[in-house]
């Protein structure tokens, strides 16, 4: 196997597994919350099995810098030092993205 | 937030997300009108879950591509320069730019989809004589093949014109941030008319790179508190399923009817994303 379809297939385990267990955990979150309020018309938003949803969102907010993570240790291990930077560059980008969500959020509670 | 509500937006999700599979467009763009319009969802909030929704699309749908070789990986990596650098941009802008203006900006966007919808995609790679090999694209081996199963042989291509591809994938990166979708309508002409790749590489590295892009803002709209679990739960699930289920149906029905279909609810869409920038609305959703 060439050294790009060793990436391939080691970036599509990375992204397969990783969505199936986000959603396992946001379709688990919600299927408790719903037995919680027993189908009724209570307020899932407060029910306490929604954290393990919001654990699922966060995975799949978290799973595409990982993929990028993935890259940058590949392209290391090969000596594609051009693409290993570039891969940097885009985590730098995701990081910066957070980090201006973050000083936003300071901002509005300043 | 009731139980009700939780089963409409997933519902909801499920149907967007099948129809926009069906032709390889991102389910974003129809979420936000939906959400905010009969959802009566702030749009920052429903931008939030839209974009949980396209990176979960993205990563979901990836595999497949992978595996049978036509997403150009070293490419995507490259343009996710641009387009996270857009992203980042338009996460400074979140704040600044009016509610009102980005109805409207949804509203270009919407009726740019269905333009492009009816004109077809010329396939460049098949249709002209590879040029020579760009600068750029020869220092980062971006050049390619993919084996294609309706020709039965491996097709070559060259990338080309990579600083205008970049140009248009920044202009991507920043409409994805702004508005929540995975912005088909410019990575389109950046893939196939300014790069010339392949229709099934392009898709294929396109949805590859969506997720990354959505990654760059929804870190921000998370830590913003705009991305709220009870409606982006439902709504990132809901389109996973979506996604499956959009995938099986394009087997079986006709591409031209589909396409007809999505054209007249993308002008709807888009009419009324409109109406709602003049303070029209056929519902009770509020700017």
């Amino acid at each position: 196997m060439s050294r790009t379809g060793r990436l391939e297939v080691l970036l599509a385990a990375l992204l397969r597994n990783g969505s199936w267990l986000a959603s396992a955990a946001i379709g688990l979150g919600f299927t408790l919350a719903l037995i919680d309020s027993r189908f009724g018309t209570q307020n899932l938003a407060i029910v306490p099995n929604m954290r393990i949803a919001t654990i699922g969102i966060v995975l799949f907010i978290l799973l595409p810098s990982l993929r990028v993570l993935l890259m940058l240790l590949v392209f290391i291990r090969e000596g594609d030092f051009r693409l290993a930077v570039t891969a940097g560059l885009v985590l730098a980008m995701i990081l910066l993205g957070i980090a201006l969500g973050i000083r936003a959020t300071s901002g509005l509670a300043g | 937030m009731d139980t009700g509500f939780t089963l409409w937006l997933f519902a909801v999700s499920v149907a967007a997300s099948a129809l926009g599979g069906m032709l390889g467009m991102a389910s974003g763009i129809f979420i936000v009108p939906i959400l905010t319009m009969f959802g009566h969802i702030e749009i920052h909030t429903a931008i939030g879950a839209s974009i949980v929704s396209v990176i979960a699309c993205s990563c979901g749908g990836a595999a497949p591509y992978l595996g049978k070789r036509l997403t150009n990986v070293r490419l995507a990596i490259v343009l996710e320069i641009a387009t996270t650098m857009g992203a980042v941009t338009g996460v400074l802008l979140v704040g600044i730019v009016p509610v009102r203006y980005l109805y409207f900006l949804f509203a270009v966007v919407l009726f740019l989809s269905a333009q492009q919808m009816l004109a077809r995609r010329r396939d460049p790679v098949l249709a002209s004589v590879p040029a020579g090999a760009g600068h750029w694209s020869a220092a980062f081996q971006l050049d390619s093949s993919y084996p294609d199963r309706e020709l039965g042989r491996e097709v070559s291509y060259r990338v080309q014109r990579l600083p205008l591809g970049m140009m248009l994938m920044y202009g991507a990166g920043l409409i994805s941030a702004l508005l929540g979708i995975g912005s088909g309508v410019l990575k389109i002409p950046a893939m196939d008319t300014a790069m010339r790749l392949p229709i099934k590489v392009s898709s294929a590295t396109s949805n590859f790179m969506i997720g990354v892009t959505a990654a760059a803002s929804a870190g921000a709209y998370f830590m913003r508190g705009n991305i709220v679990t009870a409606v982006a739960g439902p709504v990132a699930f809901g389109s996973v399923l979506g996604a499956i289920v959009g995938a099986r149906i394009l087997m079986i029905v006709s591409n031209e009817r589909l396409r007809l279909l999505f054209v007249i609810i993308l002008v709807a869409l888009g009419i009324q994303m409109l109406l709602t920038v003049f303070g029209i609305q056929f519902s009770k959703g509020s700017l």
